[in-house]
């Protein structure tokens, strides 16, 4: 009787914690929002901030075709270069992120709930070791989805054509290499109004916040992304 | 005559001490060099002159350039019109190799000088001294009329007015010309100013025009401003301008001046001393000046007190807007007179218009903005489409030539005003140029179209995955997992009774097959088994006394169970079917009570 009093108990726990998270109090962003977005920017001449919504259209939905053919195709008329993606990247994107999360605490519970069901009822093992199987299974997905999309959390855009890309994070200090508009960009480290970035070819440099749009809007708003804060709030 | 007998005795008495004073004294000296600038191998004369008695003095040694005296002599030198005896030193310096050198004072009061010495076969180092043109000759000219030379004939001041009779407000150009003798004064400590409260004037021109003229026989340099001025009420006024200087002129009285002239050489050395430099002001002649009050008859209500001639003009850009966008109309007005009284609101109201506040600017075409124009811009957004008329500007003002008030105006502006305003901003939208230039207008025709409304909203981009409330889900959850697995225990009852049945069928066939000795040792075994978990003591230690003790009667039965193993081990026993199936109901009886 009590173990079968647990498998209820999760799923009620998990059934409240994932209504609290999906009823957000205050919706900023949706896929099609940001896509029509980046379309209307696109049109306007601004392949920095086009992109920069695609690019969080594409968080929200990797696997619409939209908003991917447009992004290479305003990536291709910015003479911006794709960093290409092998085949394991693409299989594990086309999950979306918030899928592979919920499929993750799937897994967890497949997993969990088979080690307890062998050690309860040892008749039929074929069926919790099935289970544990599909568990590990999803916590992968979930994993890899993870670990694909870490580099994202630290990516941005560059807004500005031939924004220079300096030596020290000082206005009056050498330019190292300029970046080209719509082109992306890792973001390393910061210092007040700079950001440390690592562009294409391993070249680093210190780029003025404004001249950036982060792909993840740090929590809390953008704080000095006037750009980003433009973008999100022409969404509202 | 008997005191000018006394005082010549006195003289005679004070002359040696006057004389070994000014031996001592450091008299004031000055040296130049001609020509300042040589070549290699060539030289120039240095010509010390000394404003009293000169001791010998010490040649200086600088290397590059060699040093002689060529001989001295004594004679006057002029100053403001006063002979000065001086002393007069000629040397001579050679130059060894080129450079700039500087020489030093040669004697306590002397400035240093300078020398430039140049290659003889090299372009001239300083080409672009000798490039420059040169200075135009010296003019001959005369004070300008009702000036007058002042200290000491070594400066004037004279203010350039028109002679005719102005308006209260008008501005009119004045020039402000200062005449000085170089050398003499010494310095100008101020710009000039007009005298008198009742007038303004306007900035004077950053940098005063320079010329020079012989005046009465004299070298003078002429400042001369621009300004403008204007009065502020009517009446007949007297003007000057006046300006403070420094200049070098004599604190000695002319009786004194008269009485040291007789006197020998020595004791006038010390009239040098008596000439000092000075801060006076010199100031123009008064000029009269006529200012008529702006008359009453024919004023327009909107006149706002410009005084000149001007000329207006309007236009307006773009000349064709959509709707709701917005156009600049402009109001020129050029001319000459008093800009800063040069005003209009442009339109307070306009129909079928929006209107803003103007601004204006104005652009002065001389030094001191007499003469520019003055723009007003007001910015309009059209409320409704189709072909619109802007009406013409006015502009009011009095003419002093004309003696009249009149009134400017410009024509009627039309303005084609688009139907259409989404058009219009859209094209304005896709017009927009990347810095990059690689979004030309249009160039976007290959975008998918956009996506109906969104319905779905969340509130961060960052996956679930990634932030801290959802991950403490998986995490609670894990943690009941486990607790669950560590808190339940397996079923040990259905685990006996599988080992049970498994037994009972090895026994079964055991019997069937009449294998007496796997069959005992098999039940042996199978009950010592259920009765170690049964009573939790080791196998081993299960004793007949141990069986007997808890099983009572039918722990003789298993007590003769085992004995029958032992002996089924080592003799060749052979029980019949029935007894196998006693043993067996025996067993399965306790097996049973094993699982109830």
């Amino acid at each position: 009787m009590r173990a079968s009093k647990i498998p209820m108990l999760i799923a009620g726990l998990a059934l409240w914690a994932g209504q609290a998270l999906a009823q957000p109090s205050q919706p900023r962003y949706s896929a099609d929002g940001l896509y029509n977005l980046a379309n209307s920017y696109a049109r306007a001449g601004k392949p920095g901030l086009a992109v920069l919504s695609y690019e969080r259209a594409a968080l929200l939905a990797p696997d619409d075709p939209d908003i991917n053919a447009n992004l290479a195709y305003v990536r291709a008329s910015a003479h911006v270069s794709m960093k290409p993606q092998n085949r394991l990247a693409r299989l594990a994107q086309v999950t979306n992120p918030t899928s592979a999360a919920w499929l993750g605490v799937l897994g967890i519970a497949l997993v969990g709930i088979g080690l307890v069901a062998r050690k309860v009822a040892p008749r039929f093992l074929w069926i919790p070791g099935g289970g544990i199987l599909l568990g590990v299974a999803l916590i992968a997905v979930t994993a890899s989805n993870a670990i694909l999309l870490w580099p994202r959390m630290h990516e941005a855009i560059v807004l500005i054509d031939q924004t220079p890309a300096r030596v020290s994070p000082a206005p009056m200090a050498d330019t190292a290499f300029v970046l080209r508009e719509a082109e992306s960009v890792t973001m390393t480290a910061e210092h007040e109004d700079f950001i440390l970035i690592r562009a294409g070819g391993g070249l680093s440099g210190w780029v003025s916040r404004a001249n950036l749009g982060a792909v993840v809007p740090p929590v809390g708003g953008e704080r000095s992304e006037a750009a980003a804060s433009r973008l999100v709030s022409t969404d509202d | 005559m008997r005191w000018i007998k006394v005082m010549i005795a006195v003289a005679g008495l004070l002359a040696p001490a006057e004389y070994t004073r000014a031996q001592t004294d450091n008299a004031l000296a000055y040296e130049t060099v001609r020509p300042s600038r040589i070549k290699v191998g060539e030289s120039a004369t240095i010509q010390v002159t000394s404003f009293g008695r000169l001791k010998d003095i010490q040649l200086p040694t600088i290397p590059g350039l060699a040093f002689e005296e060529m001989g001295r002599s004594e004679g006057f030198e002029f100053l403001n019109g006063t002979p000065i005896p001086a002393t007069f030193i000629r040397i001579r310096v050679t130059a060894q190799f080129p450079g700039v050198f500087t020489i030093p004072g040669l004697t306590p009061s002397s400035q240093s000088i300078g020398l430039e010495v140049v290659k003889g076969d090299e372009p001239n180092p300083y080409a672009w001294r000798s490039q420059m043109p040169a200075p135009p000759p010296v003019v001959p000219a005369s004070l300008p009329k009702g000036a007058q030379l002042q200290a000491g004939g070594a400066a004037f001041v004279h203010l350039g007015i028109p002679t005719r009779a102005v308006y209260v407000g008008e501005s009119v150009p004045v020039d402000i010309e200062l005449g000085l003798r170089p050398g003499i004064v010494t310095s100008v400590n101020g710009l000039p100013t007009l005298t008198g409260s009742d007038f303004t004037l306007n900035n004077l021109s950053k940098q005063p025009e320079r010329r020079e003229q012989a005046i009465e026989g004299s070298t003078f340099v002429v400042l001369t401003w621009h300004s403008a001025v204007a009065a502020v009420k009517a009446g007949d006024f007297s003007l000057s301008a006046e300006t403070p200087v420094t200049a070098k002129i004599s604190t000695l009285s002319a009786a004194d001046r008269a009485v040291a002239s007789r006197l020998a050489w020595p004791l006038l050395q010390s009239m040098y001393n008596g000439i000092a430099p000075k801060d006076i002001t010199i100031a123009s002649s008064p000029s009269a000046l006529k200012v008529l009050p702006l008359p009453t008859e024919g004023q327009p209500k909107d006149f706002g007190g410009a005084v000149g001639d001007f000329q207006v003009s309007s236009d307006v850009s773009p000349a064709s807007v959509a709707a709701g966008d917005p156009l600049t109309l402009r109001l020129h007005i050029r001319g000459t007179g008093n800009f800063d009284r040069v005003d209009s609101t442009m339109f307070d109201h306009l129909d079928h218009w929006k209107t803003y506040p103007a601004k204006s600017s104005f652009t002065p075409s001389d030094a001191v903005g007499y003469q520019g124009e003055k723009v007003f811009e007001q910015p309009l957004i059209a409320a409704q489409a189709g072909e619109q008329s802007i009406p013409g500007l006015e502009f009011s003002y009095f003419n002093p030539n004309t003696r009249r008030y009149e009134r400017a105006q410009t024509p009627p502006i039309k303005v084609t005003i688009a139907t259409s305003l989404d058009s219009s901003s859209l094209n304005a939208l896709t017009g927009v140029q990347s810095l990059n230039g690689a979004f030309a207008t249009g160039s976007m025709q290959g975008l998918r179209s956009d996506h109906p409304p969104p319905q779905y909203w969340v509130s961060e981009l960052r996956p679930l995955y990634f932030r801290a409330p959802f991950l403490a889900i998986p995490t609670t959850l894990a943690l009941i997992l486990a607790g669950s697995w560590f808190a339940v225990r397996p079923n040990a009852a259905r685990a006996t009774s599988k080992a049970a049945e498994r037994a009972l069928a090895r026994l079964d066939a055991a019997a069937r097959a009449g294998d007496s000795s796997s069959f005992f040792e098999a039940a042996r075994k199978t009950l010592l088994q259920t009765f170690a978990a049964r009573w939790q003591m080791p196998a081993d230690q299960i004793t007949f006394a141990e069986l007997k003790a808890r099983l009572g009667a039918t722990g003789e039965d298993v007590g003769r169970l085992f004995a029958l193993a032992e002996e089924a081990r080592y003799s060749d026993y052979q029980p019949g079917s029935t007894d196998f199936q006693r043993w067996l109901a025996l067993i399965r009886g306790e097996l049973a009570g094993e699982r109830e």
